[in-house]
């Protein structure tokens, strides 16, 4: 029976190609919006994953960096630094804002960085200085070079103008880049003297981050301390909380098209071969035969769709990334089990349509006309 | 058209299940741009209904959402001196996340004077906040989360009490929070701080001249409310146009492959019919409009149902989760139809081509 299916299916490569290609633009739909909200999870923590720290420390309440604002006083690095265990402090301004490249406007992060901060530094700098002077901005090369602009050209910042002093790599995302200048450039737009908005703190060799943190919280008042994957997780948790809804919507009408196009392919090549089917009933074969028979063509059908979903997907996800588009897909295997799991939900669905056809089929049939 | 129309009612499941498949692609794509519009509308939606025409912000903001704006003490008293302006409406406005069940809920909180206005545009129950520990919260967002009117709130470490829920201030990405300025202040430990001045103009007076006096003032911008708007709807069109075209493309495709499945088994079950009346004279261009007649009624008749289906899922959609705006435009029906119209055509060319190369002796080779 599955050497039938198999022929059956193949026998019209026409049909096959249009509904293996059916269920895997259906399939993709799902896969590409996972992929999508997997890639943004994955560009929105970049900061915190490079910054080199191993925690931290932000003003009480405040767990998050985007879409957020923490103010701490100065005075609090003093008392961070003096919590045993901690090695290194640094401490950096933040906020969000527009950087002005031209006629260009594009959402930042923007950090202000101490002189020789030891973390939260941009990671790759492919020119230019990786801390900014006074004056200077580091930005985002893509970014930079989308627009034209190079070492010693002028960039707008909250208003003032700065010299590009650095060009960063890895600092641009679909939603934002970062942007880097000095803390006393900073200071001085924000006019908020005495204030801080984050700590890194980098922990002593041997020391454990989770006493170190419990100790900071314990110590210094009016501050969230949360070691680096604490502080990531709740990035990516903002992320996943915006888009349930809207994956569950997406999964739900990528799954109601991927199961009309089975349907209507497997009823399309049940019905085209009736008499064949007839013949095998008039010859022996019970329903449950060719119910087998069916469903195997529905399940290799949702196979090849799943298989080429998957390939549309990566080429997309490798075609995105070639052109240099801010929009970046990944794919794990939370989403290919889902996927997989949906594919067969489909193939079972579609197989039972034709049952009624199948069970009604008169094995004289075949000897009709 | 007959022979059309009696080819594609032969089978009425198959016809059925195309029209599901075409009805669900042009559903996609019309929710799509529904939550689209309706996501704007609701990005802009403080602006359209805060008072004043003009914003003042910070040197170098052009925004209201996504990026921050610091004006100094004293800038407020500027602004108020400028020649033609009549009230000044300062607001210290930032999104802050707040954990809420477990999830995260980011809001964008307003700190407002309640005496001069800036803050919730409508009341669903309560009153405005008076003093500093006081919070007026989204109704849809209270609602999701069970929060009543008094019930106590920490937020970013300090405790506030629910006062007042404030009517169409939400959206799925983010709802209004509202706070006395001085609360917010304290909140975001930024004393006497301002983020944007709200501008009303004196009755008579040009806007654009004080537009015009104020962008001359050192360190500020200003702007018509309406185009703070438009730069707002930028950046997030930014973000969303393109995961938004691609998944519009896909289900385009979808729909296109649908029809032309049906249309394909459809011409290939008649190939011997058709190859009879290319015997007996007809023309291919006969025989085109057969195909083209039939994928167009799968393909319009899935538009139709596909507009059925949008109207049913955005109601059930909005009655589940208030938070989603889903704007049908007026011009829906013609977007469904073209989208109906281009998978028709699209799924025509391999049929047609099928016919094309028929020769009219294969009906008697057989």
């Amino acid at each position: 029976m599955m050497r039938l299916a198999y022929r059956n299916l193949f026998h019209n490569k026409v049909r096959m190609t249009i509904s293996a290609g059916g269920v895997a633009l259906a399939l993709m739909l799902i896969l590409s919006l996972d992929a999508i909200f997997n890639g943004v999870e994955e560009q929105i923590t970049a900061y915190i994953d490079n910054s080199g720290a191993d925690i931290f420390v932000t003003q009480s309440g405040v767990r998050n960096m985007h879409m957020a604002s923490s103010t701490i006083p100065v005075e609090t690095i003093d008392s961070v630094e003096a919590v045993p265990g901690v090695d290194a402090v640094t401490p950096i301004h933040y906020l969000t804002n527009m950087i002005v490249l031209g006629e260009e406007r594009q959402l930042a992060y923007i950090i202000g960085l101490p002189e020789g901060a030891a973390m939260g530094k941009p990671w790759n700098i492919v020119a230019g200085d990786n801390i900014p002077k006074k004056g200077d901005a580091i930005i985002d090369q893509k970014l930079a070079s989308n627009v034209g602009i190079d070492l010693g050209d002028k960039v707008e910042i909250m208003g003032r103008s700065f010299n590009v002093g650095g060009l960063s790599q890895g600092t641009e995302s679909l939603v934002n880049s970062v942007a880097f200048i000095s803390i006393e450039d900073f200071t001085a737009i924000r006019a908020a003297p005495g204030s801080i908005s984050f700590l890194l703190v980098k922990v002593a060799p041997g020391e454990s981050y989770d006493r170190v943190t419990r100790d900071i919280e314990a110590q210094v008042p009016g501050v969230t301390v949360q070691t680096r994957m604490e502080f990531a997780a709740n990035e990516r948790q903002v992320v996943k909380d915006m888009g349930t809804d809207i994956i569950a919507i997406m999964n739900l009408v990528g799954f109601l098209i991927g199961l009309a196009v089975m349907a209507l392919t497997v009823y399309t090549a049940i019905l085209t071969r009736k008499r064949e089917y007839g013949m095998l009933k008039a010859l022996g074969a019970t329903n449950r035969h060719l119910y087998v028979s069916v469903f195997f063509q529905a399940l290799l059908s949702v196979v090849l769709g799943f298989g080429l979903g998957l390939a549309f997907t990566l080429v997309l996800a490798e075609g995105l990334s070639r052109l240099g588009s801010t929009l970046v897909l990944v794919i794990n295997s939370a989403s290919l089990i889902k996927v997989g799991m949906l594919s067969l939900i489909i193939a079972s669905l579609s197989a039972a349509l034709p049952v009624r056809q199948i069970s009604g089929l008169d094995p004289a049939l075949v000897y009709r006309g | 058209m007959l022979v059309a129309r009696r080819n594609l009612a032969k089978d009425k499941m198959r016809l059925g299940l195309s029209i599901v498949g075409v009805g669900l692609a042009i559903m996609l794509i019309l929710l799509l741009n529904g939550f689209l519009t309706g996501m704007n509308r609701q990005i802009t939606a403080y602006l359209d209904r805060s008072p004043g025409e003009i914003l003042v912000s910070q040197k170098g903001v052009s925004n209201l959402l996504g990026a921050t704006s610091i004006l100094a003490p004293g800038v407020s008293t500027e602004v108020e001196e400028t020649e033609g302006v009549d009230l000044v409406i300062p607001i210290l406005s930032q999104f802050i996340i707040l954990d809420l069940h477990d999830k995260k809920q980011p809001v964008y909180l307003v700190g407002y004077i309640p005496e001069l206005g800036g803050g919730p545009w409508q009341l669903a129950a309560g009153r405005e906040p008076q003093g500093v520990g006081e919070v007026v919260f989204d109704r849809v967002l209270a609602n999701r989360h069970k929060i009543q009117i008094g019930d106590r709130l920490n937020i970013t470490g300090a405790d506030y009490t629910v006062v007042g829920l404030s009517e169409g201030t939400t959206s799925w990405m983010t709802s209004f929070i509202f706070l006395h300025k001085k609360a917010a202040e304290e909140l975001m430990r930024s004393p006497q701080v301002t983020s944007f001045l709200l501008v009303k103009t004196h009755e008579g007076a040009e806007a654009i001249n004080v537009l015009q006096k104020l962008t001359e003032l050192d360190g500020l911008e200003a702007f018509f409310k309406s185009t703070v708007s438009e730069n707002d709807l930028r950046i997030f069109a930014e973000v969303f146009s393109t995961p938004l075209r691609l998944i519009v493309a896909i289900a385009f495709f979808v729909g296109s492959l649908v029809v032309g499945l049906v249309i394909y088994t459809a011409t290939i079950e008649r190939q011997r019919e058709y190859g009879v009346l290319k015997a007996i004279g007809a023309r291919n261009g006969v025989l085109y409009q057969i195909v083209v007649i039939q994928a167009l009624v799968a393909a319009v008749t899935g538009a139709l149902f596909g507009l059925l289906l949008v109207y049913s899922a955005s109601w059930g959609i909005m009655s589940l989760r208030p938070q989603y705006l889903i704007v049908l435009d007026p011009m829906i029906a013609m977007w469904a139809l073209v989208s109906g119209l281009g998978m028709a055509l699209a799924a025509a060319i391999y049929p047609v081509r099928v016919i094309a190369g028929l020769a009219p002796a294969e009906v008697f080779s057989k």
